[in-house]
């Protein structure tokens, strides 16, 4: 279950422009400089000026996830519901983890975090500008008071699972900022501090970076594994197709 | 709804009438949740307790507790099962089974904290609950259908995808979620009523001693299938997440590192407990329970037995090397089939020794005085497992005498008697298969067994026999000495705490009143902190924690953080364990109405007469125990168990828990003195309260 652009049939080009370098590529070329570009007007009509080209921050961190690393305890979920919301909730999460007891590894377990995209379409398309990008530390991330619930981010978002996301409870728009605003936490989080996904998560299937990643139509996923995930009898390798040597059998 | 981890309502479903109604959950809070609520319910709703477990009349309760679907590491994704089972013998117990996975989070986040299920339908049904909507619907399609395919049709029947979220409601206010429903169902073994049916949910997580699959076929339910959207409040979040991060920090194992190794407790790391006699080498990933601090199963690029774990890793184990010199993949095909199918692998493997046995005597095989068509020496072969277990799901030649139990056939074989004379038929407590850890060797997992229902299946002092086993294996030393070991778990078992010879396994002590106060410990604190809160048997207790320099696990002060955490209450780890000790006592009620007596308490005689030779993993069985005072881990085979010597020991834990040591039934002073007085009308009533 790869992480793939809603919009994009072969995973290289963005449908919706018709360019020689694709917007992606693009994007991850100057991704180094801490700055994101957003193309105006043939993009993203309606909202911006067009043809115009705004610089906007990057984010100051990203989530980095391994879903071959994952044990599917959807422990970050919770977290994620606990520390912003007081609550338990998967839901309410911002982090969601999908997976089918069925299927075969590595295609039973799929995570899904906001990439903190350089052009953050949900940004973009917010009339209000309740989406909106943090002054101090580039996070893309909602003003509740300011939503007025028109859901235009949550259809925006470029995957498959909608990284913005609808409180039905408290009714607006969240996505996630990286504990930024975490009433329910002691620590402080935001790029710096502590994200309570990359916390708990048992097995460090969940990592945070403030070196904006290359991505690829796989989203940020990387390899966390290492030799000690080896010795537990898992795969290391990129694809997760290559079993170390076996261990002992063991028992209860 | 109040901000301690209930939701508020159990629901009530009657399939007689095909209705739904609610409990306040508020009524029932004072026993906990989980078994302390599901006991008080079936205590309260179950009019008749003698009927038998396929009876309309019975109740079955599927309860979560506080912390379901909460962050409280390795608590949040089990359920607890009762009921009266269809596996016990000579009586069918009320009895309990648990399982994982993401079933009770889900049901909470519905917005219930259980169901009780009553009657029985005209026609098989499911139930389908989304959030507060609840829904019979017919199970005629699904009927035959083995456990996989009934949740891949069910969950086609529910998809309703849009930009990766589920809507569960035509307003856009009305939830939405990402996670596939959460499914209990039955396969074909419980449709037919036999008591080896489990309860299957996801890949592989059951309810699966008790015969629990029967009691839902008995009442014409396929299958419970939740959606929920909703969010469970907690008394302090913040309390919380620095719980699970001091649990973590403290006494997990290190993330994605192997643990130094220990038997099934909290510092254990996430790596699958497989048994295979050959390991499958396909490439796997790890897969927990929801919320579990480190998980304990695997999926793999096969997708085959997905989820299973420890002894259903090891059903076909020895069969397999029997035929082919080596483990094959038939014991991998094998461990996929009975999760399919929804059969208890426990009883299977035990039954096919004992199949077995039979055959190699020249009893059991075509023509023979036990005739079947079933061709033993294809034994370890896929053909034969396969063959088997469709002949004890739908009754089919031999199947239907095994279909009620391996010891209830061997019953009407006429060969109970002489089979548990030689011990053949290794089913050694109320008709339940040897769980491996036998009673003559490791004491305590025979006394829990025959003091309650069933073969126990609590770890919390079996760990210590693995972790010692471990070490042997891996050639290291063992972190602390027997010595040190006996203290520090002796240490946390209040209130008895410090009589270290709770936990010595010599001969010499195994009758003694310390070795009854361990029992009677391990009664209590299971019946509360781990079948009533909650917490996961593979992770608690955590006596010993070798992550630690001071090797002292979180046990005592770890399950009560959580708890209070959640509830906002400030409950105490011994004030656990008392409540602990009064669900037990009501449990022992029922089972009181149901027949019991000190007199039938007995193990089969092959415990007494013939002595034990050898473990799971050779002839060797390591517990701790002194040797002329000196303490040591000894090796505790080559006893049996001596009948005078039990009967001692029956009457030390009868005086210890305050009941009559005639009949091992409660007195008046007792019940009362546990604010159960309206137990005790009953069973004097019923001319079966102790003291009389």
């Amino acid at each position: 279950m790869a992480d793939i652009d809603k919009n994009t049939d072969t995973g290289a080009t963005a449908p919706t422009e018709d360019k020689t370098i694709t917007r992606r590529r693009f994007l991850a070329g100057i991704g180094g400089a801490g700055v994101g570009i957003v193309l105006g007007g043939a993009l993203f009509g309606g909202f911006l000026l067009p043809d115009e080209v705004i610089a906007i921050p990057a984010s100051e961190g990203y989530l980095l996830v391994d879903s071959k690393k994952c044990q599917g305890c959807n422990t970050c979920m919770m977290a994620c519901s606990l520390t912003h919301h007081g609550v338990q909730s998967l839901s309410l999460s911002r982090i969601q983890v999908i997976q089918d007891p069925f299927a075969s590894f590595p295609d039973d377990k799929s995570i899904s975090q906001c990439r903190q995209c350089a052009s953050p379409t949900c940004v973009e398309v917010c009339p209000t500008h309740a989406m909106h990008v943090d002054d101090e530390t580039g996070i893309r991330t909602v003003d509740a008071s300011k939503c007025i619930g028109c859901q235009k981010c949550v259809t925006a978002c470029e995957f498959d699972l909608s990284r913005a996301g609808w409180n039905f409870q408290d009714k607006h728009a969240q996505k996630c900022d990286l504990c930024l605003e975490t009433p329910f936490m002691d620590a402080e989080g935001g790029p710096g501090g502590q994200q309570a996904c990359v916390a708990v998560c048992p097995t460090g299937a969940i990592s945070f970076t403030s070196e904006i990643p290359i991505q690829s139509d796989a989203g940020y996923q990387v390899n966390l594994r290492d030799e000690g995930w080896a010795a537990l009898g898992y795969p290391i390798d990129d694809e997760g197709k290559v079993s170390p040597a076996a261990p002992a059998s063991t028992g209860h | 709804m109040a901000a301690n981890g209930y939701v508020g309502k159990i629901l009530r479903l009657d399939l007689t009438a095909r209705e739904s109604s609610v409990i306040d959950t508020e009524e029932y809070e004072q026993w906990g949740g989980g078994h302390g609520i599901g006991s008080a319910l079936f205590w309260d709703l179950c009019k008749d307790k003698t009927v038998d477990g396929r009876d309309p009349g019975n109740v079955l309760t599927i309860m979560t507790s506080p912390l379901s679907g909460t962050m409280a590491p390795s608590a949040s994704g089990r359920v607890e099962v009762q009921g009266i089972g269809t596996a016990g013998y000579p009586v069918n117990w009320f009895t309990r089974s648990n399982f994982g996975g993401r079933f009770g989070g889900q049901l909470k986040y519905a917005g219930w904290d259980g169901i009780v299920l009553e009657g029985k339908a005209d026609g098989p049904v499911w139930i389908d609950i989304v959030n507060d909507k609840v829904v019979f619907r017919d199970a005629g399609d699904l009927w035959g259908k083995d456990t996989q395919e009934t949740q891949k049709l069910v969950w086609k029947m529910k998809e309703n995808e849009e930009h990766g979220w589920s809507e569960v409601g035509s307003s856009r206010d009305a939830g939405r979620t990402t996670q596939k429903p959460a499914i209990m169902t039955i396969g074909p073994a419980g449709e037919n009523l036999s008591s080896l049916g489990c309860i299957l949910h996801d890949a592989g997580n059951a309810a699966g001693q008790g015969g629990f699959g029967a009691v839902f076929g008995s009442k014409n339910l396929k299958a419970i299938c939740v959606v929920g959207t909703g969010s469970i409040e907690v008394a302090d979040p913040a309390a919380l997440f620095n719980a699970r991060m001091w649990a973590k920090d403290e006494y997990a194992a290190k993330p994605g590192q192997p643990a130094h190794p220990n038997g099934p407790t909290f510092g254990v790391d996430p790596a699958p407990v497989l048994m295979y006699a050959k390991n499958p080498g396909d490439p796997k990933g790890p897969q927990a329970c929801q919320g579990c601090i480190n998980g304990c199963r695997a999926r793999f690029s096969t997708g085959l037995a997905n989820e299973s774990s420890c002894q259903e890793t090891s059903m076909y184990k020895a069969f397999d090397v029997l035929a082919h010199g080596e483990g094959t993949d038939a014991s991998i095909i094998a461990t996929d089939l009975v999760q399919k199918m929804g059969v208890n692998s426990y009883e299977l493997m035990q039954g096919m020794g004992y199949l077995y046995a039979l055959s190699k005597m020249g009893v059991l095989g075509k023509g023979l005085e036990i005739d079947t068509e079933l061709d033993m020496s294809r034994i370890g072969e896929t053909d034969f497992i396969e063959t088997l277990v469709d002949m004890i799901s739908n009754r089919k030649g031999i199947g239907e005498d095994l279909a009620d139990g391996f010891v209830r056939a061997a019953e009407k074989w006429g060969r109970l008697e002489q089979d548990w004379a030689s011990g053949i038929l290794d089913f050694p407590y109320w008709g339940y298969a040897n769980h491996g850890y036998d009673p003559r060797a490791e004491v305590e997992w025979g006394y829990s067994s025959i003091m309650g229902d069933r073969d126990m299946n609590e770890h919390g002092f079996n760990a210590n026999f693995w972790s010692v086993i471990k070490h042997m294996m891996g050639g290291i030393e063992m972190p602390v000495s027997a010595e040190e070991y006996a203290k520090i778990t002796t240490a946390k078992m209040v209130p008895y705490q410090d009589d270290m010879s709770m936990v010595d396994y010599s001969t010499e002590n195994i009758y003694s009143e310390s070795f009854a106060k361990l029992v009677v410990w391990q009664r209590h604190y299971t019946r509360f902190w781990k079948q009533s809160a909650l917490y996961c048997d593979f992770r608690y207790p955590d006596f010993t924690n070798y992550n630690r320099l001071d090797n002292v696990g979180l046990t005592g002060d770890g399950e009560p953080v959580f708890w209070n955490a959640i509830t906002g209450q400030d409950l105490t780890f011994l004030e656990g364990i008392d409540l602990g000790r009064k669900i037990w006592t009501l449990d022992n009620a029922i089972w009181i109405l149901q027949g019991r007596h000190r007199d039938m308490v007995q193990f089969a005689p092959y415990i007494y007469d013939i002595p034990l030779e050898g473990s799971l993993v050779g002839p060797f069985y390591p517990m701790a125990g002194r040797v002329d005072g000196e303490w040591a881990f000894i090796n505790t085979l080559g006893r049996s168990i001596d009948r005078d010597g039990f009967e001692e020991w029956k009457t030390h834990f009868y005086n210890l828990e305050g009941w009559d040591t005639a009949t091992g039934w409660p007195t008046r002073e007792v019940l009362e003195e546990l604010d159960m007085a309206d137990v005790a009308t009953v069973l004097e009533n019923e001319e079966k309260l102790g003291g009389m």
